[in-house]
């Protein structure tokens, strides 16, 4: 039935959310982590459309696509140096490599993950609503 | 003859199950809002509808039910018909006119949001005609219609 597949591709929808919302919260916790040799990268999620069910039987139903997270990369920002003798990670010269985090970027995109999210609830709330009204037909 | 007691109801399942399809295939263009290189879609809800009545098997119904059902009398109501919509690919139309981002997504969030709300109160309004339709046959049935509890 139809509304099940609903509930499955906003689901798909919210889990792949979360999961680019957790790697906003690792790359903005670890804005400072510097590195003795090599700092954090900040981490980005890739989204991929995925058909919701894998065995589907027939191809008659297409745009029967959920989304899921194809891969984890690290950003290929460069990492910027500072200059601070007294870190325990400063090199001979006093430099210490610090992460390539963009917090304005994290933000940004914290904005949109929140966003995407509640849309794909809202979703989910509504095929929720229709199929309990089929059931009181 | 009277017409088949599923006259009426035959025709809001379809609607019903169209509805719940496009419902999932607005769903799909949310859950896909920030995927690089999705392209939206929406179901073209009137074609596919025309369509699936035109292939509604009528009173030229073919003799052999494509279920198993337990007819052992000529006048039995025969099974069949109730397999699961299926909508020609035809009838699923990319969206155009909207915005077209960098990574090559051209989902409308906002659009597909007031879409998919749309589409749930025409949903309702056909499960509420459905009811009717039952409340209609057991006021046939029982003679009045205090009998009949549910539906609404």
């Amino acid at each position: 039935m139809s509304l099940f597949g609903t509930l499955s591709i906003a689901g798909s929808g919210m889990s792949a959310e979360s999961e680019r919302l957790s790697a906003i919260a690792s790359n903005i916790a670890n804005a400072n982590s510097a590195g003795a040799g090599q700092a954090y990268r900040a981490r980005e999620v890739v989204f991929q459309a995925a058909p919701i069910n894998a065995d589907a039987d027939d191809t008659s139903q297409a745009g029967m696509t959920g989304v899921r997270v194809a891969a984890v990369v690290e950003s290929s920002a460069p990492t910027h140096t500072v200059y601070d003798p007294s870190s325990s990670f400063a090199d001979a010269n006093g430099y210490v490599q610090m992460p390539n985090v963009n917090p304005v970027d994290e933000m940004v995109n914290m904005i949109s993950a929140q966003q995407d999210y509640q849309a794909n609830l809202e979703a989910f709330n509504v095929a929720k609503t229709l199929a309990m009204r089929t059931l009181s037909i | 003859m009277a017409a088949p007691i599923d006259t009426g109801l035959e025709f809001f399942r379809q609607v019903l199950e169209l509805r719940a399809y496009r419902q999932e295939i607005l769903s799909a263009d949310i859950a896909n809002a920030s995927t690089p290189g999705f392209k939206a879609v929406d179901l073209d809800f009137t074609g596919a509808l025309g369509a699936a009545n035109a292939r509604r098997p009528g009173a030229d119904a073919p003799a052999t039910p494509k279920r198993a059902w337990l007819v052992d009398d000529a006048r039995h109501l025969a099974g069949g018909a109730a397999s699961a919509v299926d909508v020609s690919p035809e009838y699923i139309k990319y969206q155009t006119g909207t915005e077209v981002t960098l990574d090559g997504n051209s989902v409308d969030l906002d659009h597909e949001k007031v879409t998919a709300a749309d589409n749930a109160v025409q949903y309702e309004a056909a499960a509420t005609f459905a009811s009717q339709i039952v409340r209609m046959m057991m006021v046939a049935i029982t003679g009045s219609s205090s009998q009949q509890s549910g539906g609404g």
